[in-house]
C-alpha cells in the first residue's frame, strides 16, 4: 500500500497478487477483468514476457477512481509466474501486497499442486514479514467447466472451518465468477483502509468501494 | 527502499534528450511546437502512465491534435516502462536469488567447519573415552578383588587368632617349663645336646608364632576388623613414635631426616595411622639398608588435610613393580621375609581418612611415597 497526501487530498494505491498453482488461469482471470471491469478509470492490461503462453515475470492491470473532493485511488492487479522454478520472482512481485486472489484448479489431478502453491504462498508471506491469517485472500477454485472437476460440496467442505470460506467457484475462460471474486476481495480489502477514513472524509463506503471499483458490462 | 513497482518520474522512464527527442518528432510530423509541462496547464493534457499523471503535453498550436499526440506518448511510454518494469522484477529476483545463494553457502560453510573440527578431535575423545573404560575397568575389578581378598582376610584372621594366641603363650610357658625340667634332672642324667637343641627349637617356634600374629594383626587391620572408636591424633606425635620404633628395629643404623610440620589435629583412627605410617617407613629404611637416607616431611594442606611425604633415596623400584605394590600378598622379599600387605594396608587407612597414597619410584634414584589424609568424617 502507498499512500500520499497531496495538496488537494490523498492518492492511495493498493497492489492486489493473483496467485496460484501453475496453469490455473490467473492471467485468464485478469484478461477477464480487463475486458469486463468499467471503473472509472482503466489503465492498459500489461502482459510481460511468456514463454510458450506461460507468464515469466507477471501481468499487470491498473484501474482506479478520481473523485472531486481529492481522492485518487488506484488498484494495480498482478499476477505471478506459477511455475515452481520462478520463485524469486513470485516473491518480488509479491513484496508489499495489500490482498491475494488464490486461483487453484479444479482438476483432480492438481490438488496437491493447489496445496504445493498454498503452502508457497503463506511461506513468501512470512518472509516477506507479512502473515497469510491477516492480509485480505480470496480463494477461488476455477476451471468449473472440466467434467471431471472437484465437486464444490467437497471443496467447500474441506475449506469450511478456514478463514477463507466460502470458496467462489469460477470458470475463467468463460468470464464466470471472476467479476464475483474480485468483488469479494474488494470487500475484504475495504476493511484494511480504516485509517484513511475514506467514509467520512471522502464519501466512499464499503458499498461504494466495492461498485465502483468492480462494475462491469 | 525503491520496489520495482514503484510509480517511476517522467524522467526515470524517459530521459531529458529522449523527450526532445520525442518532442522534435512530433514537431516534424505537425509542423508546430509542442513541449512537456511539469504541473498542470490550461490546454494541456495529463500524459498518463499506469494511470499516474506524468507530465502535460500542449503544442502552441491550438488547432493540432493534442489528444492524438498524448496517445502516442502514453503509447511509448507503456513500452518504456514495461521493460524496465520486466528489468527490476528481474533484478530484485536475481538479487533475492543471490543473497539466499550466499545465505546457503555460509550455512554450508559453517557445517563443513563443524565436521572437519567434529573428525579432527574424534580421535582424540574416542582416546579419552577408552582411557576412561580401561581405568574404570580397573577400579571395578581391584574393588572387586579387594572386597574378595578382605573377606577371606577376616575369615582367616579370626580362625587362626585364637590358636595362634595359645599357641604363642603356650610357647612361651613351655620354654620356662623346659628351665624348670633341666634344673631338676640330675647332672648326669643330662642329655645337652637334646635338651639345647628342644630350647632352640622351642625358641624357633616362638619366634614363627610371633610372626604369624603379626601377619593376623595386619590382616585385622587391613579388613578392618577392629571398629576402633576414632579421635583426634597428633599426626606428629604419631610419627615421632613410629620413627623411633624403626630406629629400635634397625639398630639406629638408618639415617632419618624428619622435617615436622606443626600439622593441625586430624580425626582419624590413631593405631591404623600408626600402622600405616610404619609400612611404608619399614619399606623405607630396607631400601636405604646398604647406605641411603630417608626424609620425612609433614605439612598442612591449604583447604584442610595433611600431607605425610616419606622420601628414600635406595635402589628404586622399576614400573612393573611400582604397578603392583598396593595388590594384596604382592612383595618382592623373600617368602616369609614379608607379608606383601604392608602398602595395601598403608592405602586402606589413607583411604578410610578420605585421602589417598601415590607412590612414585626411579630405578636408581629412590622412592617418594605420598600420603594425604583428610580425617574420618564425625
Amino acid at each position: 500500500m502507498q499512500s500520499e497526501t497531496t495538496p488537494g487530498g490523498l492518492r492511495l494505491t493498493l497492489k492486489v497478487v493473483f496467485y496460484g498453482p501453475a496453469l490455473s488461469g490467473k492471467t485468464t482471470n485478469l484478461t477477464q477483468l480487463h475486458d469486463r471491469l468499467r471503473p472509472q478509470r482503466k489503465g492498459e492490461l500489461m502482459i510481460l514476457e511468456t514463454q510458450n503462453d506461460r507468464t515469466l515475470f507477471f501481468d499487470m492491470l491498473p484501474i482506479g477512481l478520481r473523485q472531486a473532493n481529492g481522492l485518487d485511488l488506484r488498484l494495480k492487479l498482478f499476477t505471478v509466474p506459477g511455475q515452481v522454478q520462478h520463485d524469486s520472482t513470485r516473491k518480488a512481485v509479491m513484496s508489499r501486497a495489500d490482498g491475494v486472489v488464490f486461483v487453484a484448479d479444479s482438476d483432480p489431478l492438481q490438488q496437491d499442486n493447489n496445496a504445493a502453491a498454498f503452502d508457497n504462498l503463506a511461506g513468501n508471506l512470512q518472509k516477506l514479514g507479512m502473515s497469510i491469517e491477516n492480509l485480505p485472500l480470496v480463494v477461488q477454485f476455477n476451471k468449473r467447466d472440466l467434467p471431471a472437476a472437484v465437486p464444490e460440496a467437497e471443496l467447500q467442505c474441506v475449506w469450511r472451518d478456514t478463514p477463507w470460506s466460502p470458496l467462489v467457484m469460477a470458470s475463467a475462460l468463460h468470464g464466470e465468477g471472476v467479476v464475483e471474486t474480485f468483488e469479494r476481495l474488494l470487500e475484504r480489502l475495504y476493511g484494511g483502509l480504516d485509517e484513511f477514513a475514506l467514509a467520512t472524509k471522502y464519501g466512499l463506503d464499503k458499498a461504494g468501494f466495492v461498485e465502483q471499483l468492480s462494475r462491469s458490462n | 527502499m525503491q520496489d520495482f513497482d514503484d510509480d517511476p518520474l517522467f524522467s526515470e522512464l524517459l530521459k531529458e534528450p529522449r523527450q526532445h527527442q520525442l518532442l522534435g518528432l512530433l514537431g516534424e510530423l505537425s509542423g508546430a511546437t509542442w513541449r512537456f509541462h511539469a504541473e498542470p496547464k490550461f490546454s494541456a493534457q495529463a500524459v498518463q502512465y499506469q494511470l499516474n499523471d506524468l507530465a502535460w503535453l500542449d503544442c502552441e498550436d491550438p488547432s493540432q491534435n493534442t489528444d492524438a499526440a498524448r496517445r502516442l506518448v502514453e503509447f511509448v511510454l507503456s513500452y518504456v516502462g514495461k521493460y524496465r518494469l520486466a528489468a527490476s522484477v528481474h533484478l530484485d529476483a536475481t538479487e533475492a536469488g543471490y543473497a539466499e545463494l550466499q545465505r546457503q553457502h555460509e550455512a554450508l560453510k559453517l557445517s563443513e567447519q563443524r565436521y572437519r573440527d567434529l573428525s579432527g578431535s574424534l580421535q582424540l575423545r574416542v582416546d579419552e573415552q577408552v582411557a576412561t573404560i580401561k581405568k574404570t575397568q580397573q577400579q571395578l575389578y581391584d574393588s572387586a578383588r579387594l572386597r574378595s581378598v578382605g573377606q577371606l582376610a577376616a575369615g582367616v584372621a579370626h580362625e587362626i587368632n585364637n590358636p595362634i594366641g595359645f599357641i604363642s603363650s603356650n610357647l612361651t610357658v613351655a620354654q620356662e617349663y623346659l628351665g624348670e625340667l633341666v634344673e631338676k634332672l640330675p647332672a648326669d642324667q643330662r642329655d645337652d645336646f637334646l635338651i639345647g637343641d628342644f630350647a632352640h627349637l622351642l625358641q624357633e617356634s616362638s619366634v614363627g608364632a610371633s610372626r604369624v600374629a603379626a601377619i593376623v594383626a595386619d590382616l585385622k587391620t587391613f579388613s578392618n576388623i577392629n571398629q576402633e572408636p576414632y579421635q583426634n591424633c597428633n599426626i606428629d606425635a604419631l610419627l615421632a613414635t613410629v620413627i623411633r620404633l624403626i630406629q629400635a628395629e634397625f639398630d639406629s643404623s638408618v639415617a632419618i631426616d624428619w622435617v615436622q610440620g606443626d600439622v593441625q589435629l586430624l580425626l582419624g583412627y590413631p593405631a591404623h595411622l600408626s600402622q600405616a605410617f610404619f609400612n611404608v617407613l619399614v619399606n623405607a629404611a630396607q631400601a636405604v639398608n646398604d647406605g641411603g637416607k630417608v626424609t620425612v616431611r609433614s605439612r598442612s594442606l591449604e583447604g584442610g588435610g595433611i600431607e605425610v611425604i616419606i622420601y628414600d633415596s635406595g635402589p628404586g623400584m622399576s614400573p612393573e613393580i611400582v604397578e603392583r605394590v598396593f595388590e594384596p600378598f604382592f612383595t618382592t622379599r623373600d617368602v616369609g621375609a614379608g607379608s606383601g600387605l604392608g602398602l595395601t594396608v598403608a592405602r586402606d587407612v589413607a583411604l578410610a581418612h578420605r585421602g589417598n597414597i601415590q607412590l612414585e619410584s626411579v630405578v636408581g634414584e629412590g622412592t617418594r611415597v605420598r600420603l594425604v589424609l583428610r580425617g574420618v568424617t564425625a
